[in-house]
């Protein structure tokens, strides 16, 4: 319950705030979302496993918004940033999508 | 791992992408805890996790907060140009409903005025020009002809939008109604209107882009064009002029919708622009003569092609006889004994 205060909290600062996002740094922001929200989804299916475990959530996390955003750096220096960010999405929509499935099990035994 | 080889063992970045999206660090960690002789699970209310929710929400936010598209500069200069349009339209509307109300005023007094100052009676000439220059409202019988674009010419989607080909065959254009009206004229026609605007003597059809122009003002689809007159009379001549071939072409060839329709009580406005430009002494000093050398000028006013190009002047009313001016014609064929036919080459 905490964690998700501290959702809500960070929604609302972030959205009282309105912090403007300096030009370089808005092509990596959906990736990063992407990535923070596949990190999210594991960590919940973590929970209803009973396999949780904050340092490799905290890892996981971090490691997945800097990969994504760097193979979408990459991608612009090689000029396939595009392509490379849809295909980052694809594989982080099909691990998200995964990851739901679980929960939806366990959740609702279906 | 199974000993034997999986048939789709050359897959397998796919298959763990599908089968095991969830990092496999949660497992080992657990079992390190296990291992360890504690829960499998740690708490999910460490500072760490908490912090990480906390920067979570907050990158969610931002990022949808700067990336949500934001209203173009352009979609609200033709939001604001759309307001303005419209209230302009609406203010315009109600001068004209204004002057319409004064004018009609106006006449009166004028009425008014003629029989006080003991002249001869010109009421009656003067509502007849009155009529004939379209400055007033007429209601009769007549013909009312809508027309309107094919069905499969794209309208709306992308209105207001810059055209992309100059022309759409399925599209009535102002030349197609400067056809049609003439030949609604040459069939006898007394009084027109379309969509509500009085065509006078000196009215234009004419196009803007791909609007079409009436009087300086633009129309929208459908275009009803309502043509005062004998309305047998009318159709059948109508029918197998020039005019109406073209408008049969048109349906044929081009799918351009019409519908012809005669009725009992049509009503066409005046023309609110109508505005006194020429003004003729009524034959010879007032009393010489009856009110039979009247002027003829009106007359020939609806005849004219009011479509083609905005010819001549308006035939006004005559109001002042004692003006004694007789070179106001241009032609300078007005003498104060002869009627006087105004006619403006321009």
């Amino acid at each position: 319950m905490i964690p998700v205060l501290g959702l809500v909290a960070g929604l609302a600062v972030g959205l009282f705030l309105d912090p403007s996002v300096p030009v370089w740094l808005q092509p990596y922001l959906p990736i990063a979302v992407i990535a923070a929200l596949d990190a999210v989804f594991g960590a919940l299916r973590a929970i209803l496993d009973g396999i949780f475990n904050d340092k490799v959530f905290v890892v996981s996390f971090l490691s997945n918004v800097v990969v994504a955003a760097f193979i979408v750096f990459l991608g612009d220096q090689l000029g396939v940033g595009s392509q490379l960010s849809t295909g980052v999405v694809v594989v982080l929509g099909v691990r998200i999508f995964s990851n739901v499935a679980s929960i939806r099990r366990h959740l609702f035994k279906a | 791992m199974s000993t034997e080889r999986r048939p789709d063992e050359s897959m397998t970045l796919l298959t763990t992408m599908m089968e095991r999206p969830l990092d496999a660090g949660y497992q080992e960690a657990a079992d390190r805890r296990i291992a360890a002789g504690l829960p499998g699970a740690t708490s999910t209310r460490t500072v760490l996790v908490v912090v990480l929710a906390i920067l979570t929400g907050f990158l969610f936010a931002v990022a949808a907060q700067s990336l949500r598209p934001k209203p173009t500069a352009a979609a609200a200069v033709k939001k604001e140009l759309v307001t303005r349009i419209e209230a302009l339209q609406k203010h315009g509307t109600d001068q004209e409903a204004k002057v319409a109300a004064l004018g009609k005023q106006v006449r009166d007094y004028e009425a008014l005025a003629l029989q006080q100052s003991g002249g001869t009676d010109l009421t009656s000439t003067i509502k007849d020009l009155e009529v004939q220059a379209g400055a007033v409202p007429l209601t009769g019988p007549g013909l009312t002809l809508t027309l309107d674009d094919a069905a499969s010419t794209d309208t709306g989607a992308d209105a207001g939008s810059r055209p992309s080909s100059g022309f759409q065959e399925g599209r009535v254009t102002s030349g197609d109604l400067q056809i049609i009206v003439n030949g609604l004229w040459g069939a006898g026609a007394e009084a027109i209107s379309i969509n509500g605007h009085r065509l006078s003597s000196t009215a234009a059809i004419r196009f803007a882009g791909q609007a079409i122009i009436v009087d300086f003002r633009p129309l929208s689809r459908p275009y009803v064009i309502t043509a005062l007159g004998d309305t047998q009379g009318m159709q059948q001549l109508f029918d197998p002029s020039f005019a109406g071939l073209y408008l049969s072409q048109l349906t044929d060839e081009y799918k351009i919708r019409s519908i012809l329709a005669g009725s009992d009580s049509l009503t066409v406005p005046g023309d609110s622009a109508a505005r006194l430009e020429v003004a003729e002494p009524v034959g010879p000093p007032v009393g010489s003569t009856g009110p039979g050398a009247t002027l003829q000028q009106g007359t020939s006013a609806p005849k004219r092609s009011a479509g083609a190009a905005p010819t001549g002047t308006s035939t006004s009313t005559t109001r002042s006889p004692s003006d004694t001016s007789s070179g106001a014609t241009d032609s300078g064929t007005g003498s104060p004994a002869s009627p006087t036919s105004e006619e403006n080459p321009s």
